[in-house]
């Protein structure tokens, strides 16, 4: 892939809806399954994330006339395991009670495909300004899932949206339940993928 | 042949020295256990003298952890040959904590044989093995903690491979995570370097993977063959990271650590027989067009993991 | 050669670089880090007590952290108890006084330790070093918080830890001078969302309040449903306006008073785990104050509280 063409707001838009890390390119699965109980949690993964990706993506677009072919990954490696663990210090230190809710799971950003993915096929061959839109784009794809995730187990697990009452009961507890990450998950995939098929077909017709 | 039989025996004595190494062997007192929910059997090692059993000043029951609150003890009682002493307490003991138990002045066959203090715990090597089955079934790591998705469903399509990269990332885990362990114990923990903790961990495991992978490839090419194609994957897996955290927050001791990596990679190998076996099947299933693929995987493996909540809450010792 | 000697660099470097980045975040979060924490820890000690941000502490509100620890030496144990006291200048200061595992008086050492130093650790590690005898090791056991208004006792403050029904549960419980159960906090837990999880809720918390130091020692869960009243008030409570008229309020507390704890569905372990945990925390520190109050007394040491 040759340095990207794209506008930074396209990259944003194809980080966001098109290459959608959760449901799109179904990378970093493990948090989306494990802590979207609430839009609370997956919000603050969801910046954690979006800094992290920023973070690494400029950095190596920045280096990445320097780096050894041969030790490309090692190098990835690094720098993300940097940015996570001053975002960790940070979330612990400011925001403790959050921090403590989401466990080790800020900690394994450093094993989250999606971020190294994006440095290899991405980073390392563009500028750092469109590299800092495509962390954007894929932060806030993230995030977007992670939100969406929470938001509909939160509705009908618990009843409340961000930790305010707004049906009133609770319709569904299953959906709370760590089980109900893997349902949510695999509807809202088949979901995109419906859409998805229900467009090109329009498109086609179109054409 | 003669090899295998020297390993079994080596296993054996492992065993037999944990298993007594779990339970202290005082003089006198033979053994102490706790039976039922409120009662501690002691076992000396001849006959008492039912006169000095029947005072129950001569025992004392505490916590562990706190010498100075004594608890009641509601009864004691002799067993007619005279070597079994029942002690019941006043409330129920609580059996994850050691206790202490002091008796004083023990009288047997008319010599005093002094004052003997003993600790009784559950059976370590009981602990051992409910570490190991806790990580493999209760807290498996991918049906109930959520770990390793990505290279789960990448590598349950098929048993053949769901198998391979099962195996392999048993053996990379046990090594990195001991490997973890003795770091993080004798040099992060010592010097304050906790903080680095992600950044030494994750390169430790890539170590350890590109070592596996070397020394593999010298040693046994048709191993390296079979399983050379999933080291790489190893590293993109969050539980191999997850755990020496893990190990690192619960300071748990290089037995338990092993049990730990062991449980973790055998019940991840574990989840991918099981998924692979399903997902087989469901190549021949008439799954509607947007559920093909990943969508139908993360629903089959919500069943599974709803099944595994129902081994939540065992307690095996 | 020059390709090894090339990579060997980068790679030192990015550690480097790494390592400065990283240590520089340390050096800036970790200060922040424990006056957040210590922050947190007030705010929940407070709000055990019954202050917010609507009802602030009474300025004159003194909150007493007792140390306690195992004092061991050649085989024998006794107990050691850092207090809050007047030092000689005046100013306010620690003493430490150590007891027999029966409870007896046995010795007192005034400590150079300020207030503020006492909170870490490592600073009253260092004060010991100075005066325990050379063979001896003390261990640290728990704190206890104890709040005083003027001369009297108002409340105590628990901080502990037991096991849950996932790993273990932080928790702090606030008694009154009589030991009656004024509030309970779970702070740090792993339970499962929506199950165990659910201890957290004020409807769970609050059915401890109000239960006396009898009660608590034979304190159990039942596996009834919460009757619909109780929750009501239950989950009011604190609040101010529950829709419950005083009289209404008055009468439920009363029905319920001596009422075992109602687990939370589908989460009875967990709940008989925070019960038996509690439990636990009130009958040990129950037994100990009552016996550092008397060996306070037969030693004739002054303490702040």
């Amino acid at each position: 892939m040759a340095a990207t063409t794209k506008t930074n707001m396209q990259l944003v838009v194809n980080g966001l809806l098109n290459e959608n890390p959760i449901f799109r390119l179904a990378l970093s699965m493990c948090p989306a399954v494990g802590i979207s109980t609430t839009v609370a949690n997956g919000l603050l993964l969801g910046v954690a994330v979006l800094f992290v990706q920023v973070f690494s993506s400029c950095t190596i677009a920045l280096i990445k006339d320097h780096i050894h072919q041969r030790i490309r990954i090692p190098t990835y490696t690094l720098t993300i395991a940097t940015w996570v663990t001053v975002i960790d210090l940070v979330l612990a230190a400011y925001l403790p009670v959050a921090y403590k809710a989401m466990g080790i799971f800020v900690r394994l950003i450093v094993a989250f495909a999606i971020i190294t993915m994006r440095l290899e096929v991405f980073a390392c061959r563009n500028t750092v300004t469109a590299s800092f839109w495509d962390g954007i784009g894929m932060g806030f794809g993230f995030m977007f899932g992670m939100v969406t995730l929470g938001a509909v187990r939160e509705v009908l697990g618990m009843g409340t949206l961000l930790g305010y009452d707004v049906l009133g009961f609770r319709p569904m507890l299953f959906f709370v339940l760590p089980a109900a990450g893997f349902f949510l998950v695999g509807f809202m995939m088949a979901m995109f993928n419906y859409v998805e098929t229900l467009y090109n077909r329009r498109a086609k017709r179109g054409s | 042949m003669k090899n295998d039989v020297k390993a079994f025996w080596t296993l054996m004595l492992i065993i037999a020295t944990l298993w007594i190494g779990g339970c202290e062997a005082p003089s006198f007192i033979k053994a102490a256990q706790f039976e039922e929910t409120d009662r501690i059997v002691l076992t000396f090692a001849g006959p008492v003298d039912p006169a000095w059993a029947e005072d129950r000043d001569h025992f004392t029951v505490n916590e562990k952890p706190d010498p100075d609150i004594l608890l009641d003890i509601a009864s004691v009682r002799l067993s007619p040959d005279q070597s079994r002493l029942t002690l019941t307490l006043a409330d129920p003991i609580n059996q994850n904590q050691p206790h202490q138990v002091v008796v004083k002045e023990i009288v047997s066959e008319g010599r005093n044989m002094g004052t003997q203090a003993v600790t009784v715990s559950k059976p370590y090597f009981g602990y051992l093995i409910s570490i190991l089955i806790g990580a493999l079934l209760i807290q498996n790591f991918v049906f109930s903690k959520y770990l390793g998705l990505c290279v789960f469903f990448g590598t349950s399509q098929k048993k053949s491979t769901a198998v391979g990269m099962g195996i392999t990332f048993t053996f990379v885990i046990v090594f990195a995570s001991l490997m973890s362990w003795f770091l993080y114990q004798f040099v992060l923990k010592p010097y304050r370097l906790d903080y680095l903790q992600i950044i030494v961990f994750i390169g430790l495991v890539s170590l350890t993977v590109q070592a596996v992978d070397t020394v593999l490839r010298k040693i046994n090419p048709a191993l390296f063959k079979a399983f050379g194609v999933y080291l790489v994957l190893v590293i993109a897996n969050c539980i191999v990271i997850a755990v020496p955290l893990i190990l690192a927050d619960n300071e748990y001791n290089m037995i338990e650590s092993l049990m730990l990596a062991l449980g973790a990679g055998l019940g991840f190998l574990l989840a991918l027989f099981l998924m692979s076996s399903v997902r087989e099947r469901l190549d021949f299933a008439n799954v509607p067009t947007s559920y093909r693929g990943l969508p139908i995987a993360f629903i089959v493996a919500g069943l599974f993991a709803l099944s595994f909540m129902g081994f939540s809450g065992m307690s095996i010792f | 050669m020059k390709e090894i000697i090339r990579i060997t660099i980068a790679l030192t470097l990015s550690c480097l670089l790494a390592g400065l980045v990283i240590g520089t975040t340390f050096i800036f979060t970790a200060k922040a880090k424990q006056h957040n924490e210590h922050l947190n820890v007030q705010q929940t000690m407070l709000g055990l007590l019954g202050f917010g941000p609507q009802r602030p502490a009474a300025p004159e509100l003194q909150l007493h952290q007792v140390h306690r620890y195992i004092v061991k030496e050649n085989e024998t144990m006794r107990m050691g108890y850092m207090l809050p006291a007047r030092c000689s200048g005046g100013g306010p200061g620690y003493v430490w006084v150590e007891l027999d595992l029966k409870g007896e008086f046995l010795d007192r050492h005034d400590l150079v330790l300020t207030p503020e130093a006492a909170l870490s650790a490592d600073d009253r590690k260092k004060a010991l070093a100075g005066i325990l005898d050379p063979g001896a090791e003390a261990d640290f056991a728990d704190t206890m918080i104890i709040a005083c208004l003027g001369d009297r006792r108002t409340a105590y403050l628990l901080p502990g830890e037991f096991p849950g029904f996932k790993t273990f549960i932080k928790a702090m419980v606030a008694l009154d001078a009589d030991f009656q159960l004024l509030g309970l906090e779970v702070i740090e837990h792993e339970e499962d969302p929506g199950l165990g999880g659910e201890i957290t809720q004020e409807y769970f918390k609050n059915q401890f309040v109000g239960k006396s130091f009898e009660k608590i020692k034979r304190l159990t869960v039942i596996k009834e449903p919460l009757p619909a009243d109780y929750e009501r008030y239950l989950k009011s409570m604190g609040l101010g306006n529950s829709g419950l008229s005083e009289s209404e309020a008055a009468d439920i507390r009363q029905r319920y008073k001596d009422q075992d704890i109602h687990a939370l569905t589908g989460a009875t372990i967990s709940s008989a785990a925070v019960t038996n945990g509690v439990k636990a925390m009130v009958k040990k520190f129950a037994y100990r104050i009552q016996v550092l109050d008397q060996a306070l007394a037969d030693g004739d040491v002054k303490v702040l509280f």
